[in-house]
């Protein structure tokens, strides 16, 4: 095995471009995979957030059979929770937020009308929920807060998706600049493979040296974005916490640690694979 | 120890007849010359021995099972009876003497201590033991090839094969080489050389065949170079 980590090593300084291109992009591969998937880990953290706030509420006219509404609606799937609050219960919650509307209520009236008001397990079924409630008899609006729910669950999903793109993308590109890296090596070594295969080495003694050099790269780059990524993560968590408190920023390690260590373990895996690819493919022209 | 029958050898991209209903016995322990002009199929019959070629019709058998025994996987075994020196030596150039001949046996998995003694033998076979330090650079082209032969014997192989030995040496150097083969002909080991040297062949006397655009057209017991 010295022998082979040997050859390895001395396949690395013999091609050093190659060796330090491949280790360049995986690192870069790694980190933006890490970085997409701390932003998902925070972008699905926020949603459930949202989603534990965002109500539908039913605003009801006054001849509505409001017990037979509320049963109704909490037969809904999606729906996780319903309740009804009655028009004096709605003026004294603006009342608190709006000390004036009591004296406008005196003045005119109570203008609130008695509201349902549903909780949705998923915050993307709330433009569903809402269009349902509506067609309902003695329902006059319904409001769910689209003009900001939509566009959030939008945006964030847009991200997580062009972000599981680019990370896709650029493993494809990792992997093919391991082959070529391999290969290149393996070119360079051919005269040593010729006497190899003359005097009856197997194929796994041929390539031994090749796959140790992709793991190694694969171990370099896990080892360095892994530290980056968690460096800089937690010190600018630390700075968001600061500045936006209400932000639901993941800090807590255990949810962290999977994550950093999944990337490491990819890292070797495509160190492996391409190593793998590339020395079955050379080998297979050779014969 | 080898046994064309009826073996034919087409290349496939270029379509050149390289073999032609070629049947021939090498026994075991015996020494032959393989002569012919180029072209006339030394090295390719050296290429189905080595299974770097399959034939296109007719059946070569090495110790008696045939090639296609050897497949995938089972080729490095074939190879492994096998010792062979080339015209170029095919020496690795980074490794001295000792090393060459020890990478033999570091590729076929022999422990590590077993290589100094053997090592050594087969240095001290082909007169180089006081040489293992030198880098092939270091060395003549006459050792050079010796240190070959070393790498190809210390396995202890049943079978050698030596294709143009001497392509690259002055005429003392090309008998010097020679005179190893026969000795490593007399410990067993059967010993084939494809060669251009027609005084080699008619000094040191042994079976010799003679090719012609790939057909066997002359198997003379007692040797000579005809052509």
């Amino acid at each position: 095995m010295m022998y082979h980590l040997r050859q390895a090593l001395l396949a690395m300084r013999a091609n050093f471009t190659a060796t330090f291109s491949t280790l360049t992009t995986m690192t870069i591969t790694l980190l933006v995979l890490g970085a997409v998937l701390l932003l998902t880990l925070n972008v699905n953290r926020t949603l459930e957030q949202l989603e534990a706030q965002v109500e539908v509420a039913a605003f009801l006219k006054d001849d509505a059979n409001i017990p037979a509404l509320l049963g109704q609606v909490k037969l809904y799937q999606g729906v996780h929770d319903a309740r009804l609050v009655s028009r004096e219960q709605v003026l004294a919650e603006m009342t608190r937020d709006y000390p004036y509307a009591r004296d406008a209520a005196a003045l005119a009236g109570n203008p609130f009308p008695n509201t349902l008001r549903m909780r949705v397990e998923r915050v993307q079924d709330s433009r569903r929920i809402a269009n349902i409630v509506q067609a309902l008899p003695g329902v006059a609006t319904v409001e769910y807060g689209a003009n900001y729910v939509d566009p959030a669950v939008k945006t964030l999903n847009a991200i997580r998706t062009a972000g599981y793109g680019l990370v896709a993308l650029l493993l494809l590109g990792t992997l093919f600049n391991i082959l070529n890296a391999v290969r290149v090596a393996m070119f360079a070594r051919r005269n040593e493979i010729g006497v190899m295969r003359l005097l009856g080495a197997t194929p796994a003694f041929i390539r031994m040296p090749h796959l140790i050099e992709g793991v190694l790269v694969g171990l370099i780059a896990a080892v360095v974005s892994v530290s980056v990524l968690a460096a800089s993560y937690l010190e600018l968590a630390k700075r968001v916490a600061q500045l936006v408190p209400v932000f639901p920023i993941v800090t807590d390690l255990n949810t962290i640690a999977p994550i950093l260590v999944g990337i490491a373990l990819l890292s070797i895996v495509i160190g492996l694979l391409g190593s793998l690819f590339a020395t079955s493919r050379y080998l297979r022209e050779l014969e | 120890m080898i046994d064309f029958n009826h073996v034919t050898l087409e290349y496939p991209v270029t379509r050149t007849l390289a073999l032609e209903d070629l049947t021939m016995q090498v026994a075991r322990g015996e020494f032959i010359y393989l002569v012919g002009h180029s072209g006339a199929g030394k090295s390719s019959f050296m290429n189905l021995v080595l299974k770097r070629a399959l034939p296109t019709r007719g059946e070569v058998r090495i110790a008696g099972e045939p090639l296609s025994r050897y497949r995938g996987r089972r080729t490095p075994l074939l190879r492994r009876r096998i010792g062979t020196v080339f015209q170029d030596n095919l020496l690795l150039h980074h490794l001295n003497a000792y090393d060459n001949v020890a990478f033999s046996l570091r590729v076929i998995g022999v422990p590590q201590r077993e290589w100094p003694q053997r090592v050594t033998t087969a240095l001290r076979t082909v007169g180089l033991e006081h040489k293992k330090q030198a880098l092939p650079l270091q060395l003549s082209l006459g050792e050079q090839q010796r240190v070959a032969i070393a790498r190809a014997i210390v396995s202890n192989p049943p079978l050698l094969l030596a294709d143009e030995p001497t392509g690259n040496l002055d005429h003392e150097n090309s008998r010097e080489v020679l005179k190893i083969l026969q000795n490593v002909n007399l410990r067993g080991t059967t010993v084939v050389v494809a060669t251009h040297a027609r005084e080699l062949v008619e000094t040191f006397r042994h079976r010799t065949l003679t090719l012609r655009k790939g057909r066997l057209v002359r198997d003379d017991p007692d040797g000579g170079y005809s052509l």
